[in-house]
């Protein structure tokens, strides 16, 4: 599947910039499938981009919708994009790999989604020096070694994770009046996402709220639940959970059915992914904060069309946030993958 | 298998017996789980109350079914490495078979049968290319885990199930019936390795090869019987898996894969080939879970917990040197 996508996003980008050879604009060759952007016939003016855009690993459904928001909006824009992704969420080496192919062909914007706060930086230093512009999305680039390295970044777009932890906390403190224990599972111990959601996360609850234990359950549902169940036994009097992502707090929502403490003990995490919005919906699951993949992916083609227009990108884009209850599952359902609120989206602006 | 023994020796061997770092090292994993449970019920009691023991034999028993498969394969010398990717692929086509709606029955023999299928691969491979098992099934690893990811798009299938959910939560007493499963596996391994001849040409294939294949052992259907077998096993465990969390998700599981390697180290299964027991290698496992449940109710911060489960596995691995 995905490699067949991503042949034929290489078939697209090979074809579409024969055409800019040839001094024509893309001018809609027939598609083959996916992820083939086609240019509208008769669009492109001179500050048309040519995008290339590498993220994690596409195992996981959070980073598919960021791939679908970036497909969408170079299909709406009628620019051509490629996307490449990692192997796996933990394969830095293998992203640096595909980020130095893609440098070395000639694309005009490269939206980066970095494993870690590093790993990217040798390729992004090759980019600067040759004036592309870079737009991080999702996970930051380290700043101390993008200065290091001359790395420009257009802008970064992201949500803001420990924002993302205070909500929780504070939705857990509206669920909780009367206060109590509760306890984290966090993703691999170490994780610097895991870490700034719990961080938030500590920071959002009221003081009557006390976290009593913090446990690193690699991000599996397996393991989470396992921990969960081991947290409840030492803890009999816990009130509710924070999980660092909705795949883990599936698994803890499973630990707690379990032991037949549906209701007492409340599960709030992170991520919106659908499944975990139908746990809301169904009450397994007490809230998760929505984060929206898609949008970030959506905001990052949009951030290049900008800049090859020539307008001034702000540095830093706060992607949308929402916190989903049960009483807003059903919107968020339908309305997904997209947010369903409105949010801020400063380069819409630019490119109209 | 040492026990047979013990029970007919004098009371006088006992001290010499106690002397003899030989019997220590062969019950390596037996007195690491005594030592454990003894420190973890002084510093919190809650450690052996009825409800914790059934959740960590529940927690214990996937790992027990993997470890019990990884060691038909270890005993002829060889190494599964993708037992867990293999295990993700059963549940994954499991997953896909029951979202379209196959049943119960034909989705759970799906799942058995596409795992089985990647052991018989496996064992092929290994005994008629006559490539090293380390590579083969590290190859396996990276193709089993990309067929899973293809199978199921990437998307985890949330599978809700009163049966599966039964099988996940009920039991008998305080055995769940996932560790009943894992249980009955066992016993039929045990049997299988020490009172079949199919066992016993198993461990001469792991032990002397040439000397099996002079006697007239075909050595490759060994092989090949002992991957299948360890594929079938990843297939049953990818059924408990699915049970157990409600959903047949396309993820690495590579804990899984480390621990079930620990797991037959720790029962003291020679790496070697040729000897080995059942029961090790599931108190091994019983040892790995009752760790990290122990290091959890007492709370003790995230970090420490893989310092601890290394610690473990390399004291175990030095032990086992001391073997007779």
């Amino acid at each position: 599947m995905n490699s067949k996508n991503r042949r034929a996003a290489a078939v697209g980008a090979v074809v579409a910039l024969q055409a800019l050879v040839l001094g024509a604009c893309a001018s809609g060759e027939p598609a083959g499938s996916g992820t083939r952007v086609e240019a509208a016939a008769g669009s492109g003016p001179a500050g048309q981009p040519r995008i290339a855009a590498v993220i994690k690993g596409l195992d996981n459904p959070f980073f598919q919708a960021m791939k679908q928001g970036i497909d969408d909006q170079a299909r709406a824009g009628g620019v051509p994009v490629t996307v490449q992704a990692a192997n796996s969420i933990t394969d830095t080496t293998g992203q640096a790999d595909k980020l130095n192919g893609l440098a070395g062909q000639d694309f005009s914007c490269y939206v980066v989604n970095p494993i870690s706060g590093t790993n990217l930086i040798q390729g992004l230093a090759r980019l600067s020096a040759l004036n592309k512009t870079v737009v991080n999305i999702d996970s930051p680039v380290d700043p101390a070694a993008a200065k290091s390295a001359n790395v420009k970044l257009a802008t970064y777009i992201g949500t803001d994770n420990v924002e993302a932890g205070k909500m929780a906390g504070r939705r857990m403190t509206e669920l909780l009046p009367s206060g109590g224990d509760v306890a984290v599972i966090g993703g691999i111990a170490g994780d610097v996402t895991s870490g700034a959601r719990v961080e938030g996360f500590q920071q959002g609850i009221g003081p009557n709220l006390k976290v009593v234990q913090t446990v690193a359950a690699n991000w599996e549902r397996q393991t989470a639940l396992t921990a969960a169940t081991d947290v409840m036994r030492a803890n009999p009097d816990l009130v509710g959970f924070f999980v660092a992502n909705d795949d883990m707090g599936l698994g803890v929502a499973r630990a707690i059915a379990n032991s037949g403490k549906t209701g007492k003990v409340k599960v709030i995490s992170v991520d919106g992914n659908k499944d975990a919005l139908e746990a809301v919906k169904a009450g397994t699951l007490d809230g998760t904060v929505s984060q929206y993949p898609y949008a970030i992916g959506h905001m990052g083609v949009e951030a290049c069309q900008a800049a090859a227009a020539g307008k001034t990108l702000p540095p830093n884009v706060k992607a949308p946030v929402e916190m989903i209850t049960k009483d807003n599952a059903d919107q968020a359902l339908a309305s997904t993958p997209k947010p369903f609120g409105t949010y801020d989206d400063p380069f819409k602006a630019l490119i109209q | 298998m040492a026990n047979a023994t013990l029970a007919a020796r004098d009371r006088e061997a006992w001290s010499a017996r106690l002397k003899d770092l030989g019997f220590w090292a062969e019950w390596a994993a037996l007195v690491g789980l005594v030592v454990l449970v003894i420190v973890f019920q002084v510093l919190n009691p809650t450690f052996l109350s009825a409800g914790n023991i059934a959740s960590m034999l529940v927690a214990a028993a996937i790992l027990i079914i993997l470890a019990v498969g990884q060691t038909f394969v270890i005993a002829t010398a060889g190494i599964d490495l993708s037992i867990a990717s293999t295990m993700t692929l059963g549940a994954v086509a499991f997953g896909q078979a029951f979202a379209a709606g196959w049943g119960l029955p034909l989705s759970c023999l799906l799942g058995i049968v596409a795992a089985a299928l990647v052991g018989v691969a496996n064992g092929v491979i290994i005994a008629r290319g006559r490539i090293t098992d380390f590579i083969v099934t590290l190859g396996t690893l990276s193709a089993a885990s990309g067929l899973a990811l293809i199978l199921a798009d990437g998307k985890p299938v949330t599978i809700i199930d009163p049966v599966l959910l039964g099988l996940s939560t009920g039991g008998l007493g305080i055995f769940g019936w996932s560790f009943v499963i894992a249980v009955v596996v066992a016993l039929v391994a045990h049997v299988t390795l020490f009172h079949t001849r199919f066992g016993t040409h198993l461990l001469a294939t792991g032990g002397a090869p040439e000397s099996a294949t002079a006697m007239g052992i075909s050595t490759e259907r060994i092989k090949i019987a002992v991957y299948t077998i360890s594929g079938t096993l990843a297939g049953l465990g990818a059924i408990l898996l699915v049970a157990r969390i409600g959903a047949a998700e396309p993820a690495a599981n590579t804990s899984f894969l480390l621990n079930s390697v620990a797991a037959v180290v720790l029962g003291g299964v020679s790496l070697f080939g040729g000897r080995g027991t059942i029961i090790g290698p599931v108190i091994g496992a019983l040892l790995l879970v009752a760790l990290v449940n122990g290091l959890t109710l007492l709370g003790v911060s995230q970090f420490y917990q893989p310092l601890a489960v290394g610690i473990v596995v390399v004291l175990a691995a030095l032990l086992t040197r001391f073997q007779r």
